[in-house]
């Protein structure tokens, strides 16, 4: 078994661009909390350093090679002997937009918070900074542990940040936060520790995908991996952290929960589980689409009922996030690339829907639905530009989330239905009601938000948004019309890691483990 | 030349013992000295006691040599194993008595307190090197008899008194199993010497067994009264209470690193003909010490209880590398050790400086507010309770780490499973602290010690537990070499 060690990288560059988009935040954050006191100073500054962030990070995307499915950009340093742990980064296909994505939405967190967080401004930007570097070092960590290390690190802001920024049950919400996504992710680590010990030291991604573990050690590391991933994603029944973190969290934090942070767990599905145990992920197919559509469903429908205008994209996200992890194990290159589509694109969708009650909170400080009304008489740009989302929200065609919703049905459809008890055909129609009822919760919202009379007298005195808030809205309206109309770009990144990812998540590791096994007692016959 | 005749021939390489010898000859120096210092200088006393420490630590570092040496008739083994352990307990002293400085300038005022560190110490110090349980014994008796009267330092706060009785009853019935266990050992195999009766045991005809069992048992029993496994635990929240705070950062640490490492020379030396029993018999005590320690901690109000059941947490993660057994496990023993130190005299060093009105808080509810006040002590005390809570990018995550992945390793999955579980419980009550911190208003003005010293010392620890969760190759790497002498 040889070991995967990336003696030879890949790295057109020949510079270590991935850990200057890591540390390049970290550093701001340093020098921020250790040079900057004035308020406005420190506001400028990481916005400064989150657009530099966003520059570095841009070369990613122009350099890289779409006709591969190698990691690019590696970088590999040891670093705890003890236990071959490496520093080991590289990006495919997969996890290069993540990393766009994630310096793109921290520049428009940045922007967002410029007005409304007056307090403690310094601790709340150094908290975003850290968080980018967490988020940055998740999608490009090609080492088990280290993925790790990022993925619990990030907690610490974020509980920071939903703590002392949120709303009046915010204490309640960042405790349940913190404590459900660490309970879901020491699993992981067992997983991964019990991994490094049978495949005889390595914790390198690469090396395990590649070590043929047998059906029984698959399902229990499937298992494993499925807690940590189920709760950050999150699925149903494991969901119900997110909408008490995204209604008491401040806006840009539910901007980043719902963009990146709900995206960790669907790619932790694309990273570790379909290609490292690809039998155990094809055994629970049937068992994941379950809980996709109960998500699509019953999630639509609860986020139907809600009163509170965060919780209600709160659901919708979770009910988006179904189609994800739908389209994730159909194992059919249209639905996999459909739920990273649909992952980019509810990043932009979920964001600026997020960004709009916040633009709206500013102004009346409450969330309820049955508090506004008629908006549009006095906020007509804002009524326009929360049309295009709630449109984007309910995916009609030529906004990003129709590509996405609209691949992962056809993937779904195409899907070999050998593998499951009931016809992918009856998956897919099931799907489909996501979009009915995604239309009823979002656009009943948007009437009742911002459509008819005024009635409250509070909704007269608010004012249209300035051009700081709009500036924030432009490059998401942008974005989501672009991939909308165009994909292709994306898909071209994503095409031929995505094509590899399914080979991987469709060839069986069993005879190699059984052959791996029988060599084994050769040996020890010997 | 008159022929001077000595019952035995004088101990040749005497010199391994220097750093305790230093020791010895200090505290009583200081004892004595003390008398002569006048009332309100009386802290020349601690800059004396860390002035030894300082010598003795530079005297463990000149003597060790890379392979173990023994001394006083093979009575007493000085190898790195046993110099990494006095490093740091050295260490865990000198950051007690900086923290003695200000929390106890009025009781303190007599260098016996100081001297008593510094006893307490030697005793460690003994204990590490010794070769047979009567070393071993001395040496315990020596530290537990100057840290009960530690704990009961401050004689008119009944809380103090009340702790040092408890702690005083419950420690001497502790001794007192342990010897009875010792008792029945010797009677087995006829020895007091670790080695031989390792050996015996091994090539015992298994005639003897149940009084092995029951010296084993009792044995490690009485010591795992002295590092607080539960459920011989009872004692240390009541003790950790009432002890004054800096008396309750040092034996949280110091006594803690002794018994590990003692305990690992005994399994190893003594009773690897017994591994099998004595696994079933730590593992039954981790997980009730793991759940103990986290559970409980859950419901305290008073930060040192809360911190004396985290303790009892930790201990339970150390005992994964005991029961792993390998290399691995015993070097995560020593990393956890290490990593333990820096992480709770940070943690204790904030609670002593930190005074509302001019009174020490000892509540959770007396850190509200803290971050807006003191900005800089809210970071350290968030960074210490996330890295005992062992979340990445800070030290105490790698301590974890190192044990669970060492019991794994040998085959204990499902002990790792519980011991992680157990640690996601925990978690809780260390965010909780930072809740305080962070979230709450501040209702009380904070006026916090100023003492330079200990503001270094909060900001050492923080550095160290940062850098060692970034970096943590160099203390693996090191605390793996210092295994030579116990394997």
């Amino acid at each position: 078994m040889e070991l995967h060690n990336a003696i030879e990288l890949h790295n057109v560059l020949g510079f270590p661009i991935l850990s200057l988009s890591i540390f390049l935040p970290l550093a701001g954050a340093i020098f921020i909390w250790l040079f900057i006191k004035n308020a406005n100073a420190v506001r400028w500054s990481t916005l400064l350093i989150s657009v530099a962030t966003f520059i570095v990070t841009l070369p990613l995307a122009t350099q890289f090679d779409t006709t591969t499915a190698h990691m690019q950009f590696e970088e590999f340093h040891p670093w705890i002997e003890a236990f071959n742990i490496n520093y080991q980064l590289g990006v495919d296909g997969i996890s290069m937009p993540f990393i766009i994505l994630t310096s793109l939405l921290t520049i428009i967190c940045v922007i967002s918070a410029w007005e409304c967080i007056q307090s403690r401004v310094k601790e709340y930007m150094i908290a975003f900074l850290v968080l980018e570097t967490t988020l940055i070092g998740v999608f490009s960590a090609l080492d088990s542990i280290l993925f790790y290390f990022f993925w619990e690190a990030m907690l610490i802001p974020m509980y920071l940040i939903i703590g002392i920024w949120g709303g009046k049950n915010r204490v309640y919400a960042t405790l349940k936060f913190f404590l459900y996504t660490l309970a879901g992710s020491v699993l992981m680590l067992i997983a991964l520790l019990a991994m490094y010990f049978k495949s005889g030291g390595t914790f390198s991604i690469l090396a395990l995908m590649d070590y043929p573990f047998d059906f029984e050690w698959q399902i229990w590391i499937w298992i494993a991996f499925f807690v940590a991933f189920a709760v950050k994603v999150p699925m149903w029944p494991v969901h119900t952290w997110l909408p008490d973190a995204h209604t008491e969290a401040p806006t840009a934090g539910s901007v980043i929960l719902a963009g990146i942070l709900l995206k960790m767990g669907a790619y932790g599905f694309l990273r570790f589980s379909l290609p490292i145990t690809p039998d155990a992920s094809q055994y629970f197919v049937p068992f994941m689409v379950v809980l996709s559509l109960v998500a699509i469903v019953y999630i639509s429908l609860v986020a139907m009922m809600q009163t509170d205008m965060k919780r209600l994209i709160a659901y919708s996200s979770i009910a988006h996030m179904g189609f994800v992890t739908l389209g994730t194990f159909m194992f059919t290159q249209a639905a996999v690339e459909g739920a990273i589509i649909n992952m980019i694109s509810h990043g932009f969708v979920a964001a600026a829907l997020f960004l709009c009650v916040g633009v709206m909170y500013d102004r009346l400080h409450t969330r309820e639905i049955a508090d506004y009304g008629g908006v549009v008489n006095v906020m007509p740009v804002f009524a326009a530009v929360m049309m295009v989302f709630a449109m984007a929200n309910v995916a009609l065609p030529g906004a990003s989330s129709f590509v996405g919703e609209i691949m992962v049905l056809i993937g779904t459809f195409e899907a070999d239905p050998s593998q499951m008890d009931i016809s992918a055909k009856w998956i897919a129609i099931a799907a489909t009601l996501s979009v009915v009822l995604s239309a009823c919760y979002t656009l009943w919202m948007y009437k009742r938000v911002i459509m008819g009379d005024i009635t409250k007298d509070s909704v007269k005195t608010m004012k249209d948004m300035s051009v700081r808030e709009f500036s924030y809205f432009v490059p998401l309206i942008v974005l989501v019309l672009w991939m909308g109309f165009y994909p292709l770009p994306v898909l071209d990144v994503m095409h031929e890691s995505v094509s590899h990812l399914i080979e991987q998540a469709t060839t069986s590791k069993l005879d190699a483990a059984a052959a791996l096994a029988g060599a084994a007692q050769e040996m020890a016959h010997h | 030349m008159a022929n001077v005749t000595f019952p035995f021939p004088f101990p040749s390489n005497l010199e391994l013992m220097l750093p305790e010898i230093i020791i010895a000859v200090m505290a009583m120096a200081i004892l004595l000295f003390d008398l002569f210092i006048p009332k309100e200088k009386k802290v020349i006393s601690a800059w004396l006691a860390m002035a030894t420490c300082a010598a003795a630590a530079v005297a463990t570092l000149n003597v060790t040599s890379p392979e173990a040496m023994t001394t006083f008739y093979g009575f007493f083994v000085l190898d790195p194993f046993a110099s990494f352990a006095k490093l740091l307990m050295l260490a865990a002293t000198v950051f007690g008595i900086v923290l003695s400085l200000d929390y106890m300038k009025d009781e303190a005022n007599t260098g016996e307190y100081y001297c008593l560190m510094l006893f307490a110490l030697l005793g460690m110090m003994l204990m590490v090197s010794a070769t047979n349980f009567i070393t071993m014994y001395l040496g315990l008796e020596l530290m537990a008899l100057s840290i009960y009267v530690l704990v009961g330092y401050q004689r008119d706060v009944l809380r103090s008194s009340e702790a040092a009785l408890k702690y005083f009853i419950l420690g001497s019935l502790s001794s007192g199993m342990l010897l009875y266990g010792i008792t029945f050992l010797y009677g087995v195999t006829g020895s007091f010497d670790f080695g031989q009766i390792g050996t015996a045991l091994t090539t015992s005809d298994g005639s003897a067994r149940t009084a092995t069992l029951v010296g084993m048992i009792f044995v490690l029993a009485g010591m795992a009264f002295k590092v607080s496994v539960a459920p011989f635990h009872m004692w240390t929240p009541d003790a950790y209470e009432g002890a004054p705070t800096p008396v309750t950062a040092f034996m949280s640490v110091a006594p803690k690193v002794a018994g590990f490492v003692i305990l690992m020379r005994v399994l190893v030396d003594a009773m690897p003909a017994l591994q099998h029993e004595y696994t079933l018999m730590f593992t039954g005590m981790a997980v009730l010490t793991l759940a103990v320690g986290n559970i409980a901690a859950i419901a305290q109000r008073n930060i040192k209880r809360m911190l004396a059941y985290s303790t009892v947490g930790h201990v339970g993660f150390v005992l994964l590398g005991l029961i792993a057994a390998t290399n691995d496990g015993y070097a995560g023993v020593l990393i956890y050790m290490t990593i333990y130190l820096f992480m709770t005299m940070g943690a204790f060093a904030i609670i002593i400086l930190m005074r509302r009105d001019g009174i020490q808080g000892e509540l959770l509810d007396d850190f509200a507010g803290m971050s807006k006040a003191r900005p800089g002590y809210a970071l350290a005390m968030g960074l210490m309770m996330f890295s005992l809570a062992g979340i990445p990018f800070l030290g105490g995550f790698w301590a974890k780490f190192a044990v669970i992945a060492a019991v794994i390793d040998a085959g204990h999955l499902t002990l790792g499973l519980i011991a992680i579980l157990f640690s996601a419980v925990g978690v809780f009550y260390y965010i909780r602290v930072v809740k305080y911190i962070y979230f709450d208003e501040e209702r009380v003005a904070f006026n916090f010690s100023d003492n330079v010293l200990m503001k270094a010392t909060v900001a050492l620890t923080s550095i160290v537990i940062v850098a060692i969760g970034v970096y943590p190759n160099p203390v693996m790497e090191f605390c793996r070499a210092a295994l030579v002498g116990l394997i």
